[in-house]
Parts: structure tokens; C-alpha cells; sequence
């Protein structure tokens, strides 16, 4: 039975109405995003766990690592995977084990944008061509549900797979040794570059371009446009999926508000990576390996 | 009462907590249960409150989403119309609440008003039991009439706590105080002109025809319920959000 109740006729009309003054119900610019937040929780050997907050929107994307088989047809590629589940926690609209649109459309994106514009280097996860390479595996659990989940979810994958540190290799002839992240200084995941997705929604036949939609903004807008781009500007992908048309000019507009939106999320995961590593670094394995003390 | 017992669920309310009962029958409200011949367990994790004069005592508390219950007055939204009822829901996710075609004031076949889906109306539960559908309706089946309730139109729905929504219906003293410890809606009104309809079902329905005022309203009613905040603080943030409209 659960269906995401519509939003009723007045909440519908008032919102509208309100847009059409400039004003938003949270009384926010219509182009600002709400307060982010983003941290690495875990303790100084886990590596690649991402909660990220807009508002009241919360996901948690976790990177794990390990070593597989490559596919047959790529030898030289190791493998990159991105599972995103929508779970009754976040919203009651969801159950498990039934596949949601939203969620379709959110893992769908996701590949896009991450996967296939080549963000991770595959090619440096492959240890011995043919036989051995690593499975980096990406969970996104939603948390909590108030709207965006797109640009959440993709900011909380970017952030987890920068923070991540696969286990070093070593390889002597055909074997393999794995060390754990005690025994050696784990490896850093090769990002080739840093796409983020920025959702613009639009009103009123495109006339009312917003950004970051709350979950009622949502429910009533007539469409969205997801542009993803990296830093310096260069579109990974654009999705529009139904909804009112919008004019070419109007795309332009998404496409450069989005690059703003871009560089300040881009300016956050550096900041925060940079802080978490300042709390991490304990003056390196040796220093926290030694047997003398401070005295 | 100046102190007040907190019980957690399954604890046995303290004998001493009773009221001192002369004659007739104690009533017990939300929150509790009896289990023969004598004790009250407390179901759900709250505070006590006890009525001497009319030997009654419930528990309050703040969380859990709303129930039903027979003369609460709520604000509904119109999901699907029948033949006979409009199906409308009081809380979302939970089964449907049937309120009749003619359940409205002076209606017949002919002059019933016509709701869609998504329409919002304010009316009072006539029937809430475990084992059947709740039933609303938008008028004093006694005396006919409207008594305010009705169909919504135009406005802004906000959502706050269904203990909260209780707070505000609860009204004034003799002397003008309120009795819930809410005083933003006199507070707002001797400045701003608007109405407000308070559903049970933790929904307040404001409009003053201006987008800002309601907007403001509503987000003070929120703001002091998420925030908890006292007499003392309702008014000074009241005091500054006047100051902007």
C-alpha cells in the first residue's frame, strides 16, 4: 500500500504562489543549498565511509574493497560497482526488496556520472592480468529523506571513494600477498576526476529555475534537470526524465549555475578530507609503531 | 501539579498517584491499561497527569504518531471520492478515514460540495475503534450545523507534533492564560489579521492571504514546537518575526 502521499491541493497552490514572489518556504535564495554537512566517521583504520547532510537529508555511502577475478572480456580492468538501496528508514514510502522508480532512476545516475565517465581509474585496481584484481564495491544507504538525494548521495559517494585506502599489494610472479592496513600504509583509490550532480528543478513551465529541493518542492515541480560536472567545468551527463519541456536557454542556465554549485561542493570534500586527515595523521605507522615513549 | 511522575511502559502507576476516589468509576486515558482486579500498567513512556474532580488520569506524551479517537477535530486530505464517501487520510501511511457525501452542513444530493483529491477539510472523527474504519465528519450531527468545520480553502498546511497540536487547542483560562503554554497565535493576532484551523492530527491550517504572513505564522508555530520554547521565549521570537513582515 505505502505510496508517497501526494502533497494536498493548497500546500500545491501556496508553494507555487510563494515562487512566484521569490520566496521559498524555507526562506533560502532559490539558487542556495541547504546547510552541508559532511563528516568521515570511523575510527584511524576505516577508510571510505561518507555522511553527508543537506538539511534533513541524510546518506551514508560506505567503500569496500576486495580481490576477485576480472571479467573475461577486461582483462586489464579491475571492477567498480555501485549498490544503492532504498530502505524503509528513510521514508515509508519504501520497502524493502520492491524496486522503487526513485531508486532506479538514483542508482541509474549514479552510474552515469561516476561510473561511466571514467571518475575511478579501473585500471590501477588490476594485480595480475586475467586472474587477480580488486572489487571496489560502493553501498549508499539514504538515511533520512527530505528531498535532493541525487546530489547527496552523489556528493557522499565522491567524498567516501576520495577518503577510501584499498590494502597494499605485493606481487611475486603469480602470487599475491594482501597486507593488511596494520602492515603496511594502505593505497589511495586513483580518481581521474571529481563529477558531482547538481539537480535543478523548475515551475511554472520553466519560468522558476530552483536548486536543492526540499521533498515538498518536489513533489509539486514540473520537472528536473541533473547535470553532472566536474570542477573544471565539463559535463559528464545531463538526464531529464520527463516532465514539462524546457528550452535550450534554460538548459545553458542549469548548466552554469550548476558549475558555481560544483566548485563549492568540490571546495567542501577538499576542506573536509584535509581536516580529517590532519585529525588522522598520527606522524605516520613507524612513529605509531614505535616501542620507545615520549619521555 | 507541581511535580509530575514519569512512567515508562509497564511500569505500575503508584497507588498513592490515584485519586481519591468517594464514589463512581475511575477513567483511564491514553497510555494506560488495566489489568484486573487492580493494577494499572502504564503502556507507553510519558508523564502522569491525574484529574481529582473528575477521577480521571492519562499520560502525556510527546512522540508516536496520531490515533484516533472519537470527537477530535482534525484536518484531513481528501484522497479518493466513492459513491457514498470521500476517503481521506489523517496521517500518512495508515489506513484511509471514510467521510460521507453528506456529511457536511445543509448538504443534500443536489448541493454536497464537490471535493477533489488533495482538497484538505476540517472535520471531526464521529467513530474511531480498533476493528473498523475511522469516520469523519464535517458537521454536528446533533444541531446540523457547520460549527466551523468544513472544507479548506487557499492557506498553508504545517506540520507540528500531535502534542503540541493538543497544547494549542486546549484554550484559555478565566484570566486569558493559556492553558497549554502557547501563546504565539494571540501573540501574532493582535498585529496580523488570519485564520487557523488546528488539526489533532498534528496539521495547522493557516492563511492570511498574503504569502509572508502565513508563511510567518507557520513558521512560528514550528519553530516553538521543535524548539520547545516557553512563554517567555514564544514572545520575543514573535516580537522579531513581526519586525521583518
Amino acid at each position: 500500500m505505502p505510496h508517497q502521499p501526494a502533497p494536498s491541493t493548497n500546500e500545491q497552490a501556496f508553494l507555487l504562489s510563494a515562487l512566484r514572489e521569490n520566496i521559498r518556504l524555507d526562506a533560502r535564495p532559490l539558487d542556495a543549498y541547504r546547510p552541508i554537512d559532511l563528516s568521515f566517521p570511523g575510527g584511524p583504520d576505516e577508510y571510505g565511509t561518507a555522511d553527508v547532510r543537506i538539511g534533513k537529508t541524510r546518506v551514508l555511502a560506505k567503500i569496500s574493497a576486495e580481490v576477485v577475478a576480472p571479467y573475461a572480456d577486461r582483462k586489464f580492468e579491475g571492477v567498480f560497482t555501485i549498490a544503492c538501496e532504498l530502505s524503509p528508514m528513510a521514508s515509508a514510502a519504501w520497502e524493502v526488496g520492491r524496486q522503487d522508480q526513485a531508486e532506479i532512476l538514483l542508482s541509474r545516475l549514479l552510474e552515469k556520472t561516476i561510473r561511466r565517465s571514467g571518475a575511478l581509474d579501473t585500471e590501477s585496481l588490476c594485480i595480475v592480468a586475467g586472474a587477480k584484481c580488486f572489487h571496489i564495491r560502493a553501498d549508499i544507504h539514504v538515511l533520512d529523506h527530505d528531498g535532493n538525494l541525487v546530489d547527496a548521495a552523489c556528493l557522499a559517494l565522491i567524498a567516501a571513494l576520495l577518503h577510501f585506502r584499498r590494502p597494499d599489494v605485493e606481487i611475486h610472479g603469480e602470487e599475491v600477498t594482501v597486507f593488511p592496513l596494520r602492515e603496511r600504509e594502505p593505497v589511495k583509490l586513483s580518481m581521474q576526476h571529481q563529477p558531482f550532480c547538481i539537480t535543478t528543478s523548475y515551475f511554472d513551465g520553466g519560468l522558476i529555475m530552483l536548486q536543492d529541493a526540499t521533498r515538498l518542492e518536489e513533489a509539486c515541480r514540473e520537472g528536473e534537470v541533473v547535470v553532472s560536472m566536474n570542477r573544471f567545468g565539463e559535463v559528464c551527463s545531463m538526464a531529464k526524465y520527463g516532465g514539462a519541456p524546457v528550452d535550450g536557454l534554460g538548459l545553458l542556465a542549469c548548466t552554469k549555475a550548476a558549475l558555481e554549485k560544483v566548485k563549492m561542493l568540490d571546495r567542501l570534500v577538499r576542506e573536509r578530507l584535509a581536516e580529517d586527515e590532519k585529525r588522522r595523521d598520527k606522524g605516520g605507522l613507524m612513529k605509531e609503531l614505535r616501542a620507545e615513549n615520549e619521555r | 501539579m507541581a511535580t509530575s511522575t514519569i512512567l515508562l511502559p509497564g511500569e505500575v502507576v503508584p497507588t498513592d498517584q490515584l485519586p481519591k476516589l468517594k464514589k463512581g468509576t475511575l477513567t483511564l486515558g491514553p497510555g494506560l491499561r488495566h489489568i484486573p482486579p487492580s493494577t494499572i500498567l502504564s503502556t507507553t513512556a510519558g508523564a502522569l497527569h491525574v484529574d481529582h474532580k473528575k477521577s480521571a488520569l492519562w499520560l502525556e506524551h510527546s512522540n508516536g504518531r496520531y490515533q484516533p479517537a472519537g470527537g477530535d477535530l482534525v484536518i484531513a486530505q481528501v484522497h479518493h471520492g466513492g459513491a457514498e464517501s470521500y476517503s481521506c487520510s489523517l496521517t500518512p501511511y495508515t489506513p484511509f478515514a471514510s467521510l460521507g457525501q453528506l456529511a457536511f452542513e445543509g448538504a443534500n444530493k443536489k448541493t454536497r460540495p464537490q471535493l477533489k483529491a488533495g482538497d484538505l477539510v476540517y472535520a471531526r472523527v464521529s467513530k474511531a475503534s480498533k476493528w473498523d474504519d475511522t469516520e469523519i465528519e464535517c458537521f454536528n450531527s446533533g444541531t446540523g450545523k457547520a460549527e466551523g468545520m468544513g472544507p479548506l480553502k487557499g492557506g498553508m498546511l504545517f506540520q507540528v507534533s500531535p502534542l503540541f497540536a493538543r497544547r494549542l487547542m486546549m484554550g484559555t483560562d478565566k484570566d486569558g492564560t493559556s492553558k497549554g503554554g502557547v501563546v504565539v497565535l494571540e501573540e501574532v493576532g493582535e498585529k496580523v489579521k488570519f485564520e487557523v484551523a488546528v488539526g489533532r492530527n498534528g496539521r495547522v491550517w493557516v492563511d492570511s492571504g498574503s504569502v509572508r504572513e502565513t508563511l510567518a505564522v507557520g513558521k512560528l508555530l514550528v519553530q516553538a514546537d521543535e524548539q520547545g520554547l516557553n512563554v517567555e521565549a514564544q514572545r520575543k521570537a514573535v516580537k522579531k518575526v513581526l519586525k521583518d513582515v
